[in-house]
This record gives structure tokens, C-alpha cells and sequence, in this order.
């Protein structure tokens, strides 16, 4: 790769017609295989898992890898979501679309008031930050008697929906999260993304509005946050504050996008399809999981920096759902 | 003595697709002082940082007293008597003046000479060693210089890089700092290298000249025979 | 006599709190590096002491002799061979490596140690001095002596010694000491030597003090971080301080509110005054 540059020409984007087909054709068949019962329960237990991890890791990336806000707590709104829900089910004896719509009001509210606090801090002022409020959220729940403390809320509905259900709800909030990420990347808001996060404060100096760039990527991933953690909690069926609010989101969001490639639109699904799976196997050599991830994510880093799709993307010379509004322009 | 104490053979260097420096070549003698000038973003700090080890050449060689220190790193280079007072003097602002100095003699070498060293630098700047106890980052832009100054003769260089000294200093402080250089030069024998955009002064100084210009060395010669409209036309490329 | 009895506790308690930050803050201030693997360097050193002071058939404390010496040199061949190759393809992925380090060694730990709840037992842990109406546990005046001690010998080591010139010079500006013939690689590695040294001895602390798992990484780095930033990043003198400024505040909300209210005093000192207290 060395010594000869990629010219505009050179490069084959595949957002054309026949690629819109293809995912339309993919989503379809999807949602098709789900609502049928072709797929038995289990491929659904891997696709829900799969989809809820893409939406994850897409905002995850679209903070880190687009907007270099890194976060290390983006768990507080998964946790948000699962809270919400258990509360507007048990407590309040409502359907699970009301607990998920709070669980968004309240991520929202609560994202509004953090970024009001969390952007005046850049890099790993930021990140910590981001960590110890999702801590501290976490303490309160661990001491909070409204929401059973320690002991965890377990979700009751009734007729609790079927996993077929569940699958296609998050498809659709899947698929709505990613049209949402290309399509602000493809914005003058995605350009400014870019310009933000290669020097921050050239960006302001001509004219990027920082702050409100930033909450709206802030904003977006915290509502689909929300919304994939409410839906795997409704899958679980029971949550505590150490899962609700735990780092492990964290390790799993971190491991997809840097596994995928970040700061590409499909680095995240490589990912989280390579994440679901080898969770599966990994958990054959109990012990050994976090282990053997860790040291893939290390190895993939120092190795492979731009992930799987970065480093095909290179090879191949091709990009899917290009983010870039001018592709691989050659500067001299 | 016949064999220069630096050697600069066709350096390349560059920062990522953009060629800062090409094939420059030049060299000092003993005891010598040279000039190197020319406009901002001509190549002249890219040229020192190279040879300082700070920056990697593409290609090209570095010879110094006969030595090949190219891809040496920046502490080797210091330690076998090459030393640099980089620009904007960047002293360790929240260290002291006495211990920015102590830094100066931080490698083997000069380490068992520092307090010798130390007293010689006392005598060159006697105001550092009225304000030795205090930060760096306190002191006024020419004292910095001074503390730079002197931090590099610490190492015991033979060789002096001086990059830019008089930039954003008063004409008067500017006077005294060369007067320093010359004494340096005389007293150790001490090779020196002004990088300068204040040509006048420099050629007054130096025994030799080279002048840049994008990256390529476009005209040298002795300072005493200078062709003033020569230079003025590679000074600004015209 | 109640409070005075609380802030006798808060203080040598904070002494343990700045010995928690202070290895994180070298890193945060030499090697400009988060190393969210720091956690689980304190709970390394805690094991370490655990299977060193039976094995050796000594004090808990004197483990101290061995543990520290291999924790630095861990830290010295950790920094030279892995984080400084990270650090090298820029900041993001270098916290990201000490991410990845932090769940190996966690996994590690459960792997060899278990789950089970650990502690390490002295003589004196229940011990306790009178002094007319106050009492004060000689177990938390011991923390207090090692957390002090090796605080203050950090200072000296920095302040007085050619290496430790050397690494300030380093933090202040890599080029400029480069040029005065340091290699920054190495300072470096020595950082996250020292570093891991202080987990080291952090890590003895906390062990004698509370009991912990292989889990207990991710509560000592939030603690670590909350100290280091309210102290100010790269500050010894300013992490002191927060520590027992963290110290107190876990001694007067007890086991329910302390960290919360320490969240919430780091994120007041976050608004106010976002470098930290020390912070430039």
C-alpha cells in the first residue's frame, strides 16, 4: 500500500443503486424469515443479539470514531432503558412500548442535562467523566428502595411478546440507526464531524458550531442506546444495577467497532457478527472469554488499526455506505 | 583537521505526502560558524530537526566528526557532542532555572564535568545565576533563551544548533545573545549553526553561508563575498 | 469528639486514597496516557502480597520488598514492549490497549485466585490505641505511614535524583528533553515502572483495609480517577490533598454515600474548575 495513493477514480463506492437494493432485498428477507418462523428460535436469539450489538456499536462509533468523543459510559442509558422499562411494567402495570418511550424521555432529559456538564471537557477528562457518571448512577441504583436496591426489578407483561417479536423490533431499530448514522454523516453535520474530531479547535475557528454538533451526535446515540438496552432487557426479562450499568457494554461496544473498523459505517456489523459468535464459542472455555477478546482487541490495534472493514476497504479498494461526501479527494 | 565536523549528504525528509527537504546538502568545520537562512517554511527547521534525530529522513546521510549518526536517536545524538537550542527556546517551563540547566548535562558524558561545565555557564549568563531557583516558564523571553543556551553547553557539545534564537526577542537582547555565540566560538571552539531569518546579522557572524529555499539549498558561499543581489534573488526565489 | 474521630479516620484513610491516584496520576502527567488497566494493577499487587506472605512466612508489609521491585520491572517491559507501541498510532488506541489489559488481567486473576472474597491478615488489623476518648486503629495508622512514606520518597526521587529530573523534564516538553539526551522510551517505561510500583504498595493497602476479588479493579480505577482529577492530572501534591479530601468524604457518608458523594464532588470540581484543584 505504500508509495501509491488512492485517486478519486481508483476508488469503487458501493451506496450505488444495486447496493441499496441489496440491503433492502437483506432487511426484507430478514424480516420475512423472522415473521414466518423460518428461522428457529435460536438463529433468532443470535439475530436479536447481532442487531442490538450493530446499533450499539454504530453510536458507540459514531461518538468515538466520527466525533472522537470516546465514552466509557454509554452503558448509563442502556441501564436508563432497562430501569424504564421495569418500571413502567411492574410498577405502573403499562405495555413495554410505554416503558421504551419513557426510557427514551428520560435518556433524553438526562443526556440534555449531562452534555450541558460532560462538553466542557475534552479527550480523557471526557471519557472518565463519562464512566463515573454511569458509576454513579449505578451507586444510586444500588441504594435507591423505589427500584428494589441490589435485588434487581424483574420486567412483567402480559402476554410478554414472543421472541419473533422481539427479533424484528430490533431489526427495525437496527436498520433505522444506521439509516440515521449515514445519512447525518452525509450532512454538512457529518463534515463538520470530521473536521471536529481531526482538530477541534481549527473546526470552531471556522465556524463549526462544537457544541451543538456534538449533542446532536450526543443526543442520537444516547436514543438509540436506549432504545437497543431497553429491547435486551425485554429480552432478559430482569435487571440489576451491575448489569444495567456495567462496563462490560462498554468492553463489548469498544471490541465490535475496533474489531469492524473504526469510524466506518460497516465496520460495526462485521463486528458485532464476530463478537456474537465468538461469544458463543468462547463460552465453551468458561474463564477464557474476556481473555481471549482482549487480547484479539490488542493484537487487532497495534496490527490491524483501521479493523477488518478499514483494512479490506484499503485492500479492495471499495467502500460500502461511504460516509465521505468527496471520496479519497488526493491532496497534494 | 582537514575533515568537516559535520556532514550533510542529499537529506530528504518530508511529512507525509509533502517533501520538506530536498537533497540538502552542506557542511561545517572546525571551529567554524555557519548560517543557514532563508524564508519561513523554506526547510530550515525540518534540515535541523533531522539532523538532530528529532525528525526520520527518507533518505540521505548525516556525518558527524566522521561518524554516521542518520537514524541515531535524539539522546545518542546529544551524547556523541551534537547539540541543538531549539526554536522557541522550550525550556521545561515548571522546572527551575538550576535544574533546567542540571538537564542540560544529563547524558554519561558530560555528567562527571557538570559542575564545571555549570560554573562555565554562570560566568556566560552571571543573571541565570541570580535567578537559578526560579521556574523557567516565570522568566522573561531573552533569560528563556539564556536557560536554552545554556542548558545545550551543558552537554559539552561540539557542535552548537542554534534554531532561530532571535526570533520574537528585542534588537538590543538579540545583540547581546550573539555577542555570547562569538564567545562561545572563541573560547571552546565550539562549531556553530545559525539558523536565521535575520540575515543581516547572521552574515555579519558567520564565516560561511547557505541559503534555502523550498526545501533545496539554492546558493552558498563565504559571508565576506557575498553578492547582495545574488542573494536577495535566491532569498525570494526570483 | 465525634468529629474529631471522623476527621482522624478521613485523613489516614486519605493517605490510602492518594496512593490509589498517585500511580495513575504519573502516567496521566509523564506518558500523557489513561491507563485504565490501573485498577487491576492495585488488585495485582493485593494478590501478590496474598500468595508472597505465607510462601516467604513474613509480614504482610515486607512482601512489599519483593512485590515492588517486580511490579516495576512488569511495568517497565509492559510500557517498552506494548503500550509504547500503541502510544505510537495515537492516543485512542493506546487507551484502548490498557483497556484490553485491564479485562486479560481481571480474567486472569478469576482464573487463578477464583471469585472468593481475599484479604490480607496482620496482627494489629483489629488492634487499636486509646487516647483519652478517641480510638485509633493501629491497622489505618500502618496504611497511613506506607501510604505517607512512599509518597514523600516519589517527591524526593522526582525532585532530586537525574532520572527524576529527567522524567519531569520529559513531562514538561519530549522534544526539548530529547535534545538534552533523554530517551523519552525509556522515562517512559520507567513511569509505568513506578507506577506499577505504587499499585504495588496501593494494592497491599487496600487489602489489609477492605476485603476484594478479582472484580474489585474497576472500583480502585474510579477511585483513582476521582482523586487524580480532583487533584489535578500529574500532580503529587494535589492528589495528596484529594485524597484526603476523598477520605473524608467516605468517612462522613459511610459505606452508602461515600462514592456518591465523592461523584458528585468530582463532578462540582469538574464544572468549577475543570483542570483539577492543582491542575494548570
Amino acid at each position: 500500500m505504500i508509495g501509491k495513493k488512492l485517486g478519486q477514480r481508483d476508488v469503487v463506492v458501493l451506496d450505488s443503486i444495486p447496493m441499496l437494493i441489496i440491503c433492502i432485498a437483506l432487511v426484507f428477507g430478514l424480516y420475512l424469515s423472522c415473521i414466518t418462523g423460518i428461522a428457529s428460535n435460536n438463529a433468532m436469539r443470535y439475530m436479536i443479539q447481532i442487531f442490538l450489538f450493530i446499533t450499539l456499536g454504530e453510536m458507540w462509533n459514531l461518538l468515538s470514531g466520527f466525533a472522537g468523543m470516546t465514552s466509557l459510559g454509554q452503558q448509563l442509558y442502556i441501564g436508563l432503558a432497562g430501569y424504564s422499562v421495569a418500571v413502567m411494567t411492574t410498577k405502573f402495570h403499562m405495555g413495554l412500548g410505554a416503558g421504551l418511550a419513557v426510557g427514551v424521555l428520560v435518556s433524553t432529559i438526562v443526556a440534555l442535562l449531562l452534555s450541558l456538564i460532560l462538553f466542557k471537557m475534552q479527550g480523557m477528562y471526557f471519557s472518565i467523566s463519562t464512566w463515573v457518571v454511569a458509576e454513579a448512577f449505578a451507586t444510586l441504583f444500588l441504594s435507591w428502595k423505589f427500584v428494589e436496591q441490589g435485588s434487581g426489578m424483574t420486567i412483567r407483561v402480559v402476554p410478554y411478546p414472543r421472541i419473533g417479536e422481539i427479533c424484528i423490533l430490533s431489526l427495525m431499530i437496527c436498520v433505522v440507526a444506521m439509516i440515521t448514522v449515514y445519512c447525518l454523516l452525509r450532512t454538512k453535520v457529518g463534515l463538520g464531524l470530521t473536521a471536529m474530531r481531526d482538530d477541534i479547535t481549527a473546526a470552531s475557528a471556522v465556524g463549526v458550531n462544537v457544541f451543538s454538533h456534538k449533542l446532536i451526535v450526543y443526543l442520537i446515540a444516547a436514543v438509540f442506546t436506549t432504545l437497543a438496552g431497553g429491547i435486551f432487557f425485554i429480552n432478559k426479562g430482569i435487571i440489576y444495577p451491575e448489569n444495567g450499568f456495567g462496563i462490560s457494554w462498554t468492553v463489548s461496544m469498544i471490541f465490535i467497532v475496533t474489531i469492524g473498523g473504526t469510524g466506518t459505517v460497516g465496520g460495526p456489523i462485521v463486528g458485532a457478527v464476530i463478537y456474537v459468535f465468538l461469544q458463543e464459542i468462547l463460552a465453551r472455555y468458561p474463564g477464557w472469554s474476556n481473555i481471549i477478546l482482549g487480547i484479539i482487541t490488542i493484537l487487532v490495534i497495534l496490527f490491524l488499526p483501521t479493523g477488518i472493514m478499514g483494512t479490506l476497504q484499503k485492500k479492495l479498494r471499495f467502500e460500502i455506505f461511504s460516509s465521505k461526501r468527496f471520496s479519497f479527494a488526493k491532496h497534494k | 583537521m582537514s575533515e568537516p565536523i559535520l556532514q550533510v549528504q542529499e537529506l530528504n525528509a518530508g511529512y507525509g505526502d509533502f517533501s520538506a527537504l530536498e537533497q540538502a546538502s552542506f557542511s561545517v568545520d572546525h571551529g567554524q560558524i555557519i548560517t543557514l537562512i532563508g524564508l519561513n517554511g523554506a526547510g530550515k527547521t525540518t534540515l535541523v530537526k533531522t539532523i538532530a534525530g528529532l525528525h526520520k529522513p527518507t533518505s540521505g546521510k548525516v556525518l558527524f566528526m566522521g561518524e554516521d549518526i542518520t537514524r541515531l536517536s535524539a539522546e545518542k545524538i546529544v551524547s556523541r557532542g551534537l547539540s541543538m537550542v531549539p526554536q522557541g527556546s522550550r525550556c521545561f517551563n515548571r522546572m527551575s532555572v538550576h535544574d533546567n540547566l542540571l538537564m542540560g548535562s544529563f547524558p554519561k558524558s558530560a555528567r562527571k564535568h557538570a559542575k564545571e561545565t555549570l560554573r562555565h555557564v554562570y560566568e556566560l549568563f552571571p543573571v541565570l545565576e541570580e535567578m537559578k531557583k526560579r521556574p523557567a516558564g516565570t522568566l522573561s523571553g531573552g533569560e528563556r533563551q539564556m536557560v536554552a543556551i545554556g542548558r545545550a553547553l551543558m552537554a559539552r557539545p561540539k557542535c552548537l544548533i542554534f534554531d532561530e534564537i532571535s526570533l520574537g526577542l528585542s534588537p538590543a537582547i538579540i545583540k547581546d545573545i550573539y555577542k555570547r555565540i562569538i564567545q562561545i566560538n572563541e573560547n571552546d571552539k565550539t562549531s556553530v549553526i545559525l539558523i536565521e531569518q535575520d540575515t543581516q546579522r547572521a552574515l555579519r557572524t558567520a564565516d560561511s553561508f547557505y541559503v534555502m529555499l523550498k526545501g533545496k539549498m539554492v546558493l552558498s558561499g563565504k559571508s565576506n563575498e557575498v553578492d547582495a543581489e545574488m542573494l536577495k534573488k535566491a532569498y525570494f526565489g526570483i | 469528639m465525634y468529629i474529631i474521630q471522623t476527621i482522624i479516620n478521613g485523613l489516614l484513610l486519605g493517605g490510602v486514597y492518594a496512593l490509589l491516584g498517585v500511580g495513575m496520576t504519573m502516567i496521566f502527567g509523564i506518558v500523557k496516557l489513561t491507563n485504565l488497566a490501573h485498577g487491576e494493577f492495585i488488585v495485582l499487587g493485593a494478590y501478590l502480597s496474598v500468595v508472597l506472605a505465607p510462601m516467604l512466612g513474613i509480614d504482610p508489609v515486607l512482601t512489599l520488598f519483593v512485590s515492588v521491585p517486580l511490579m516495576f520491572l512488569a511495568g517497565f517491559l509492559l510500557q517498552y514492549f506494548l503500550i509504547g507501541k500503541a502510544m505510537k498510532k495515537g492516543n485512542e488506541p493506546a487507551l484502548l490497549v490498557t483497556f484490553g489489559l485491564s479485562i486479560i488481567l481481571q480474567d486472569v486473576m478469576l482464573l487463578i485466585f477464583s471469585a472468593d472474597a481475599q484479604h490480607i491478615n496482620t496482627s494489629y488489623a483489629v488492634a487499636s490505641i486509646r487516647i483519652g476518648e478517641l480510638e485509633i486503629s493501629v491497622l489505618n495508622i500502618v496504611l497511613f505511614i506506607i501510604s505517607i512514606s512512599a509518597i514523600t520518597a516519589l517527591s524526593a526521587f522526582l525532585k532530586y535524583t537525574h532520572t527524576g529530573r529527567a522524567i519531569r523534564a520529559t513531562a514538561d516538553d519530549t522534544d526539548a528533553a530529547a535534545l538534552t539526551g533523554v530517551s523519552v522510551k525509556k522515562v517512559y517505561a520507567i513511569a509505568m515502572g513506578i507506577s506499577m510500583a505504587s499499585a504495588a504498595l496501593a494494592g497491599l493497602c487496600v487489602g489489609m483495609k477492605w476485603t476484594f476479588y478479582p472484580s474489585s479493579g474497576g472500583s480502585y480505577l474510579l477511585i483513582a480517577f476521582v482523586v487524580v482529577v480532583i487533584g489535578g492530572l500529574g500532580s503529587v501534591p494535589g492528589t495528596l490533598i484529594a485524597g484526603i479530601l476523598f477520605g473524608m468524604a467516605q468517612v462522613i457518608g459511610g459505606a452508602n454515600y461515600g462514592l456518591l458523594i465523592s461523584y458528585i464532588m468530582l463532578l462540582i470540581v469538574l464544572i468549577v474548575k475543570p483542570k483539577g484543584i492543582f491542575g494548570k
